[in-house]
């Protein structure tokens, strides 16, 4: 009885999971299929898969796109990996006064909503010829994800005995030589992963990329939803634009997926 | 099992969980040459130069620029008149926006936006991590099916859903619905909101799933073991030890999801277009009408600065238990 309840139990999970992630296997199919099939009700499995839909989004300049969210995703990471890193090192290792307040502060700064700030970012951006530009964008993903780097690192970082500081002192270590000769690759998992989860933020991100960019510097979410206006009936070519689109981000998602918790729960979590 | 050993066993692994706590900081305190104020004071110093680029640049991208937003609410400005200029209107964008009836429509769908979508969220989350928080084969797997929603840019979940699940012609729902003998709804017609919610709890209950794993992860086993001993249900176990044990993790994934949820946009811009009429805008979106559509920039600076001073009262509450509950274990 007990063992029939068990396996139940399984198949419940197996249903939900495929249940949860259906809509992204949809997607991923239709892409490959005709106009005429992706249609078709219920959807087929059994189809004659067609590239033509990627050939056709690859030829209508889906590339720009994709550098433009490449460049400020990659970017706004790097710097603010740059700025948050060390912020997330000295609360963790140093204790400073008012350390705690600081975190905090840095935490809170994801409570005000983006349109708080939209208005004069976009007059700013416009009198600085900002607008419309992959810096600025960048400029604004930095500010969203140097938080995020502080929140997530601050734990990876008080993972470090402080002895491991110490016995670099006391070799003589210069404080740069320790940085990147011992702590660096101590931490080198749990950066990696908040780098990630930076990127994929800045990959997805919508409402900052759909105000300020237009032509020059539009990212993928801006154009799978023009897409979504201006050709909401060609599913086949849709699917095959958003898979291209969500890829990415999907892939760095999955191998961030167990650092982002232990990261955002504070370090409550260990594993 | 009487409520007492229940209390007792609940008390036990919070107690546990702090010691565990204190001896972390005690062992890393413990070195003596960290007391000495000289090096102390340098450290700080250390700490400070480290500190500071990263705190200048982030006031001045997400914080400084509200200070313009909160300028701005106090003059009439159109965009389209460029002949009317910037006139100072006083409190006049807010008195307006406050008589204005959509803006209670809009604040009613951003309250049960983010209520509805929370608590669905929350419930669905924890029944997930439930089912996954056993041991069988391809577990591994099925968690990274589940939390791939998460990942998915709001832009293409809000095309996926309304287009290829909901679509009242074509879509997969309404294929079931007539296969079944049912008419076929047109939710972003009819119930725009609820499509909106429904695609904002798709993508947030993988990651409320996560973190609620993690915790259940986290349960000491002995105190199981034990309250087992005392016959206590698996119904008791759960309400009276795992619920407590994970109200920190309940903490942190609400408030994370609270932040991100409030201003949903991409989701409503896709599937919805804050339509028909007001029935699916929230605060976010109602900032984007009248700033791009009407190029009200004056009335929409003073929706934001509505928004920001509701959010912050709302999320300064949770923030003050979460800070509670952290603060004193940040080792």
């Amino acid at each position: 009885m007990k063992q029939v309840w068990k396996t139940g139990l399984t198949v419940l999970t197996y249903g939900l999971a495929i249940a949860y992630f259906f809509p992204i296997f949809l997607m991923f199919i239709t892409g490959f299929k005709t106009e005429r099939d992706a249609f078709h009700m219920p959807p087929t499995l059994f189809f004659h898969p067609t590239l033509v839909n990627y050939e056709n989004v690859f030829n209508s300049g889906i590339a720009a796109f994709m550098g433009n969210s490449l460049i400020a995703a990659f970017g706004s990471t790097i710097v603010s990996l740059l700025l948050g890193a060390p912020v997330a090192y000295a609360l963790a290792i140093y204790k400073p006064k008012k350390g705690d307040d600081i975190f905090f502060w840095f935490i809170s700064t994801k409570i005000l909503p983006p349109v708080g700030v939209i208005i004069p970012i976009y007059l700013l951006f416009k009198n600085l010829g900002l607008l419309d530009s992959l810096t600025g964008l960048i400029l604004l993903y930095t500010g969203m994800n140097t938080p995020t780097v502080v929140w997530m690192m601050r734990s990876f970082f008080s993972d470090i005995p402080y002895e491991v500081i110490e016995a670099c002192q006391v070799d003589g270590a210069t404080g740069l030589q320790a940085v990147f000769r011992v702590i660096i690759p101590l931490v080198k998992p749990g950066l990696i992963s908040t780098g990630l989860l930076c990127m994929v933020f800045a990959w997805n991100e919508f409402f900052l990329a759909v105000n300020i960019s237009y032509t020059n510097s539009a990212t993928l979410p801006v154009l799978v939803s023009s897409f979504m206006t201006s050709e909401g009936l060609f599913w086949a070519k849709l699917s095959a634009v958003s898979t291209v689109a969500v890829l990415p981000a999907l892939i760095l998602g999955w191998f961030t997926q167990k650092q982002l918790v232990r990261g955002l729960t504070m370090g409550a979590v260990k594993g | 099992m009487n409520t007492e050993t229940i209390r007792v066993h609940a008390e036990s692994s919070r107690q546990a969980d702090q010691s565990q706590n204190r001896k972390r900081t005690a062992a890393k305190r413990g070195t003596p040459t960290l007391t000495d104020r000289n090096k102390r004071n340098k450290q700080d110093k250390l700490a400070k130069r480290l500190m500071l680029p990263g705190i200048i640049v982030t006031a001045v991208i997400t914080q400084i620029p509200f200070l313009g937003t909160l300028f701005y609410s106090f003059f009439n400005w159109n965009i389209m008149r460029p002949d009317l200029g910037m006139r100072f209107n006083g409190i006049g964008n807010f008195v307006t926006i406050l008589e204005a009836p959509e803006f209670y429509t809009v604040l009613e769908n951003t309250v049960i936006l983010t209520v509805a979508s929370l608590l669905i969220c929350l419930v669905l989350g924890m029944f997930l991590a439930l089912l996954l928080n056993r041991d069988f084969f391809g577990k591994g797997f099925l968690r990274t099916l589940i939390i791939s929603p998460f990942f998915i840019m709001p832009a293409v979940s809000g095309v996926l859903w309304k287009n290829m699940i909901f679509n009242p012609m074509f879509g997969l729902l309404a294929w079931m619905f007539k296969s079944v003998g049912l008419p076929p709804v047109d939710l972003a017609a009819n119930h725009p909101l609820s499509l909106v919610i429904y695609i904002v709890t798709w993508e947030w209950t993988p990651f409320f799933m996560l973190v609620l794993l993690a915790g259940l992860q986290s349960v000491p086993g002995e105190i199981i073991e034990s309250s087992m001993l005392d016959g206590a249900t698996r119904v008791q176990q759960f309400f009276h030890i795992i619920i407590p044990h994970l109200m920190r993790y309940i903490e942190v994934a609400v408030f994370l999801g609270l932040v991100f949820i409030l201003s949903t946009f991409g989701e409503i811009y896709v599937a919805t277009q804050g339509g028909p009429g007001y029935a699916s805008t929230n605060l976010s979106y109602y900032v984007f009408r009248e700033q791009i559509q009407n190029s009200q920039y004056g009335l929409a600076s003073a929706i934001a600065v509505i928004i920001v001073i509701l959010s912050v009262a709302c999320m300064t509450l949770l923030f003050r238990t979460l800070r509670k509950q952290f603060g004193g274990t940040l080792a």
